[in-house]
């Protein structure tokens, strides 16, 4: 019987908020998917375009961004920028023809646990059936 | 109408009077059609100037270049720098402005409007005239070139048949920001300014992978398009590391340590990346000035790309690149109603 395909997905979480919701996933021992590759980061709007692309590049299935809710982010403002920011990356991935579902955002708070293994079961269920991603990633 | 004669008294009597350090227009070039810039330090020079549909090219680029070479002299010459703008180019300075990469007083700007029509592509005009070589293209009034052939062959042709892409989605003609300007200050009302874009957004998800795959893939990364933009004026530039200064005392460790996060084999992924960090960086900044395209040996069109950021920042922040010097830049402000429907 063939494997199921597992896609990878690489996740920039904000060290106040998302970290802190998917170690209380953890802590919690709430069940959900292995296939995130987490990556801590000071804040949402610390995540630069040339980190998504990168993971892209590096043959990410699916890349996610998360920070705090609007209004609770530790550095004030730092999540309204990355908003902006991640909006103008997420249409120009589309408009050069990748799928638009590899690439998501989401606000997840310390308290959100259960919201984070949420988005991850969905994000992990979009991703299935889209298979592999070879558009961007680099041949070895 | 540019009256060519006062434009070329005007820039004789800031020259005469040593306002300037130099100053930058447009000469017949001695191989092709495209003007070529212009450096006019002596008054006699200025007889050389012209100003047709010829003169495509974006002279920003050497403010940068200027503002480079001023810090690396000891006593520089403090004058400000002469140039002539086209409406995209004032826009460039605006950008630069912004950012505070030039000061105001370190440039003279002499605005020339488009005549309503703009610059000639030379591609369309060789196209038009089936091969036939043309020795000068002329203004003649509203929406029309005249077109002198090699052989002394006269003929008028439409503007819109051979104007440039950029011109066709022109959205103000005329210069921004100048100390003093020639021709008609009239905004021009295009059909839609990003008609380009919207053909390649009605394409399917497949489709628009296939369009821009076959483009990418035939880049060499010459990065002409990098050393023609005004707005590339980083020092050390992320796609090529022989830009990061390494020197006799640069270790061993150090160098390993610079991140490399782009291949420089023009591979169909690493194409993709590049084009992707330059439609990025140019995000809220490009002015559509085109001159990445214009100098493209493998005839890429990035205008599409960079149109495409400038019409999201309209869209969805009701952002005006190059404007107006005095607001935030795009990525680096935000709205409280700034859209979030994407995020979960």
């Amino acid at each position: 019987m063939a494997e199921e395909f597992e896609p990878k997905i690489v996740a920039f979480l904000c060290k106040w908020c998302s970290s802190a919701g998917s170690d209380l996933a953890g802590v919690s021992r709430m069940k959900y998917p292995p296939n995130v590759v987490p990556i801590t980061v000071m804040c949402s709007g610390s995540v630069s375009p040339l980190y998504i692309l990168s993971a892209f590049n590096q043959g990410a299935d699916g890349v996610l961004v998360s920070g705090c809710h609007p209004g609770d982010c530790h550095y004030i403002e730092g999540n309204y920028y990355a908003r902006r920011r991640i909006a103008l990356v997420r249409k120009l991935l589309q408009y050069v023809g990748l799928e638009p579902q590899r690439f998501q955002m989401s606000w997840v708070s310390a308290a959100e646990g259960q919201k984070y293994t949420q988005v991850i079961q969905d994000f992990v269920d979009t991703l299935k059936p889209l298979g592999a991603q070879k558009k961007l990633r680099r041949k070895k | 109408m540019v009256n060519l004669e006062e434009l070329k008294s005007e820039i004789k009597r800031v020259l005469g009077e040593g306002k300037v350090k130099y100053f930058i227009g447009y000469r017949r070039s001695t191989g092709g059609l495209p003007a070529a810039p212009f450096f006019m330090k002596e008054t006699e020079d200025v007889e050389r100037l012209i100003w047709d549909p010829t003169c495509i090219a974006n002279l920003t680029r050497f403010l940068d270049d200027e503002k480079k070479r001023k810090a690396r002299q000891k006593e520089p010459d403090t004058r400000p720098i002469g140039i002539i703008v086209k409406g995209c180019d004032s826009r460039a300075i605006n950008v630069l402005l912004q950012e505070e990469f030039i000061k105001r007083e370190d440039v003279y700007i002499v605005g020339v409007s488009c005549e309503h029509s703009g610059m000639v592509d030379e591609k369309k005009l060789a196209a038009k005239m089936k091969g036939k070589a043309v020795a000068q293209v002329d203004f003649a009034g509203k929406d029309n070139f005249a077109v002198t052939a090699a052989d002394g062959e006269k003929t008028g042709i439409p503007a819109a048949e051979v104007l440039a892409g950029r011109c066709v989605e022109c959205k103000v003609d005329y210069p921004v920001v100048r100390d003093v300007t020639f021709g008609e200050e009239l905004a021009r009302s295009p059909g839609n300014a990003f008609k380009s874009v919207e053909k390649i957004e009605a394409m399917s998800v497949a489709e628009r992978w296939d369009f821009w795959k076959e483009q990418f893939d035939k880049c060499i990364r010459c990065y002409a398009c990098r050393s023609v933009c005004p707005m590339c004026y980083c020092d050390e530039c992320v796609v090529d590391t022989i830009n990061f200064a390494v020197t006799a005392q640069t270790g061993a460790k150090e160098k390993a340590q610079k991140i490399k996060w782009i291949e420089k084999s023009p591979a169909t992924s690493e194409n993709f990346f590049y084009h992707m960090v330059r439609a990025m960086h140019l995000a809220g900044r490009c002015v559509d000035c085109g001159e990445c395209e214009r100098v493209c040996p493998v005839d890429i069109p990035l205008r599409f790309l960079n149109k495409k950021m400038e019409k999201e920042a309209k869209e969805l922040f009701d952002y005006d690149v190059g404007m107006n010097p005095e607001l935030p830049s795009l990525v680096s402000s935000f709205r409280d109603e700034d859209a979030e429907d994407f995020i979960r």
